[in-house]
């Protein structure tokens, strides 16, 4: 399993250093990004369904 | 035979009072308390027992995950048990229904969810994205790393269902074939005796089988969260 030591081995600059598949941080960070895409998509797309009425005028 | 196939699968009762609940609590009847340090032979036995089944189930696991020692050594022991008094001749079998099941694998497999995500954040929430995926898969992946970590607790559910309640049938189904057998061909009727003296016995490990694999996934959702 991943740990500590094992992120030190990975030197990533930039955005990858954040966002990666290698790093428990950039795991976490691009499943939290992916999950919170996909809940700003569900709330835009709900919230357009509920104001017919506004749509109208 | 039973004239509806499925009777045996409804909730018992007697002189109208619902009994389940002391059908579910009968097992721990055949497990008595040690009150000595050298026991009689069955409470011996079945000490041995579960020292042997415990030890094989917690060797993978950290002192935080031993902590649940009592609680995976107790689910072996009644879905077992509970399993094994179903092979018994009209006899109910809790572990057939499935809001059964349901009832002891959502709580099971949250308590473990729950522990990882307290105690191992980032390690939790990291899992869902396996080490090493490609840049364009990640999305992808992640949706389908959670899906799978939601459908756990309902595949531990109805894989033991329907294991219990496929073999009771066929119990059932061959037993009755059996029956109508004896009186249009012996030959026949004896074979299919012989096919139901085996998948009884098939079903007795069945019965162990899967009691086994279902205690082990929880405690491998465990070791995953520990």
């Amino acid at each position: 399993m991943a740990g500590p030591e094992t992120d030190a081995q990975f030197h990533f600059t930039g955005i990858r250093k954040y966002f990666n598949s290698y790093t428990l941080t950039g795991r976490m960070n691009c499943v939290l990004a992916t999950r919170g895409g996909i809940a700003l998509l569900l709330y835009f797309k709900l919230g357009s369904k509920k104001t017919p009425a506004v749509k109208a005028t | 035979m039973n004239e509806n196939l499925f009777a045996s699968f409804a909730a018992p009762s007697m002189m109208g009072l619902p009994i389940v609940v002391l059908i579910v609590m009968f097992p721990s009847i055949l497990f008595p308390t040690p009150s000595r340090l050298i026991n009689n032979r069955l409470i011996s036995i079945q000490q041995w027992l579960i020292q042997l089944t415990s030890k094989q189930l917690l060797a993978i696991h950290n002192q935080k995950g031993r902590t649940w020692a009592l609680m995976l050594m107790s689910l072996i022991l009644f879905i077992g048990s509970t399993n094994l008094l179903g092979l018994l001749p009209h006899s109910f079998t809790p572990t057939t229904q499935l809001s059964m099941n349901l009832g002891m694998a959502i709580p099971l497999w949250a308590g473990t969810v729950i522990t990882g995500f307290r105690y191992k954040t980032k390690a939790s929430l990291a899992h869902f994205l396996p080490q090493g995926t490609p840049l364009p898969l990640i999305p992808m992946l992640v949706v389908i790393e959670t899906i799978s970590l939601f459908i756990q607790p309902m595949a531990l559910a109805v894989r033991l269902t329907a294991n219990i309640t496929a073999g009771h049938l066929l119990i059932h189904l061959i037993g009755g074939a059996t029956l109508a057998l004896i009186n249009i061909s012996a030959t026949t009727a004896f074979i299919t005796f012989i096919i139901l003296i085996l998948l009884t016995i098939l079903e007795f490990a069945v019965a162990l089988i899967q009691a086994y694999v279902f205690t082990l996934l929880v405690s491998l959702y465990l070791h995953d969260n520990t």
